[in-house]
């Protein structure tokens, strides 16, 4: 009867166990009498706190002590932190602190602190550091030329100056659409250029030739490539000093209304003082222009200073300096007294 | 974005009209996010003083520049800088690609600096896992994160034993 009642007990549902216990129950009596004496009654654990309990608990992960600690002090700084790289504050032995408290606080320390990590560093950029790279890449290096000693000697051998610019941002792409503008500069005074084809020279170059710093500037971006705008800016140098030079047909129609500044000796001025100097010397007046032109004005008394007031009145404009001279000089010319000062 | 539902009626003026200028009301709806400019990016103070706050947290917007510096270093913000929106979904989703790999680890804000062509991300991290498996996480989200943006991308991790370690002060 004892087995039914095994059976029948709650917890126990027909399992292995029961069953050998029923075997055996049929084999040997006493044997089975002294298991049923020692199982316990099975506790329904509803909340599973036994489960509970056998989570696993963390692991303690075994870490090494700082790096820091261990540095010698006479090691190579390079070699612990040869690049560019975010600040590790087990590397690097250095008591630093960083962060914004209130007074009488200490900032927060070098370990789990972020504005650390954020802020760019430069100790890869130590000055040992920075020498042992100079010195790796010296052999790439050439010599200085001894004769550019000086700023006025690269002017005088490189009187071409092209200027570029070049962009350093952090994207994935390198490129940048600005890098293409070529800027070409070069002094006036250093083309080999005579009067006709300066005067050509200027009129083709326009508004790229500035008056103050004697620079004539050819800037072009109208190429999607630097080496293409070079070339262009090149071309464009080229093809104007080359064309100063030509000399067409229809230049020679120029006349006087076109002269970009005034000539003294082109002009109805001097014409008149030759006339008003011949007629005070009673000679004949029958004089063709390029006679009027070349005519020797060093035998008339004075009249290179009337000469020079004359130009400098026409081409520097009316003011007080131009006019006062040009006054004093006709005076001179004329032999009439000077102007006296009590009079102004 | 503002986008006027009722405009501005102007009353039309005839010859002999009496002038009748009284201001009338528009209403608009506003279509663009609030900006909520008082409490965006700042933490109410808890009843039991007890709400943990890291060094960044700690400090509000406005002192950016001032007691903090910016999670995000980059060229576009510059003068005629390049790939303004573009670098700035990228670093959204590298902040998110970063918490979702590594979940419930990172103790800090992710903190991305473009070198050139090169993405170095800092983070700090809880040592809740273990090396191998942060190894692995470091390879993967190197790999990944290179491979969808095109271009080197370097995790500089620091560890830390528990959240606690970041903890500035408690509000």
């Amino acid at each position: 009867m004892s087995v039914f009642i095994k059976y029948n007990k709650p917890g126990s549902i027909g399992n292995i166990f029961n069953v050998q216990v029923l075997w055996r129950f049929n084999s040997t009596t006493a044997e089975t009498m002294r298991k049923e004496e020692d199982e316990e009654f099975r506790v329904l654990d509803i909340m599973k706190k036994r489960d509970r309990q056998q989570k696993r608990t963390a692991r303690k992960i075994n870490i090494q002590p700082d790096r820091a600690d261990r540095m010698p002090t006479d090691q190579n700084w390079g070699n612990v932190w040869p690049g560019p790289k975010t600040f590790h504050p087990s590397s690097v032995p250095l008591p630093i602190r960083q962060g914004y408290v209130p007074k009488g606080q200490a900032p927060p320390g070098k370990k789990a602190n972020a504005e650390l990590m954020k802020i760019p560093n430069f100790l890869h950029l130590t000055p040992p550091a920075i020498k042992t790279q100079c010195e790796a890449i010296k052999k790439y290096c050439t010599e200085w030329p001894k004769l550019l000693n000086s700023e006025d000697a690269i002017e005088k051998h490189y009187p071409v100056e092209v200027i570029t610019s070049d962009y350093c941002h952090a994207s994935p792409t390198i490129r940048n659409p600005l890098a293409r503008i070529v800027n070409l500069r070069v002094k006036l005074s250093t083309l080999n250029l005579d009067k006709h084809a300066k005067d050509k020279f200027l009129r083709l170059v326009g508004d790229c030739y500035d008056e103050k710093t004697d620079f004539v500037t050819f800037v072009s971006d109208r190429c999607p490539m630097r080496k293409q705008n070079l070339d262009y800016v090149n071309y464009l140098l080229t093809a104007c000093y080359h064309e100063s030079w030509n000399v067409e047909d229809w230049e020679k129609e120029k006349c006087e209304d076109d002269m970009e500044y005034y000539i003294w000796d082109n002009n109805a001025s001097k014409k008149s003082l030759v006339n008003w100097h011949l007629r005070c010397n009673n000679q004949e007046i029958n004089l063709t222009d390029d006679e009027y032109k070349n005519y020797d004005i060093s035998g008339i008394s004075n009249a290179s200073g009337y000469k020079e007031a004359v130009s400098s009145l026409m081409n520097d404009g009316e003011n007080e300096d131009t006019v006062k001279n040009y006054g004093s000089a006709v005076r001179k010319l004329l032999g009439l007294p000077e102007r006296k000062l009590t009079q102004c | 974005m503002n986008i006027s539902m009722l405009k501005v009626i102007q009353p039309k003026l005839g010859a002999g009209q009496i002038i009748n200028l009284a201001p009338i009301l528009a209403s608009q709806i506003h279509t663009s996010t609030p900006l909520c400019r008082v409490v965006s990016g700042k933490y109410r103070i808890t009843k039991k003083r007890d709400r943990p706050l890291t060094y960044e947290m700690a400090n509000p917007p406005h002192f950016i520049a001032h007691r903090k510096s910016w999670n995000s270093w980059n060229t576009s913000s510059l003068k005629d800088g390049l790939r303004r929106s573009e670098t700035a979904v990228e670093d959204e989703f590298i902040r998110r690609f970063m918490t979702g790999t590594w979940h419930g680890l990172v103790c800090s804000e992710v903190i991305i600096k473009r070198q050139f062509n090169h993405i170095r991300v800092a983070a700090i991290i809880r040592r809740a896992v273990s090396p191998t498996k942060m190894y692995f996480l470091l390879g993967y989200t190197e790999e990944l994160l290179s491979n969808w943006i095109q271009c080197p991308v370097t995790l500089e991790l620091q560890t830390v034993d528990s959240f606690q370690d970041v903890v500035f002060k408690y509000i």
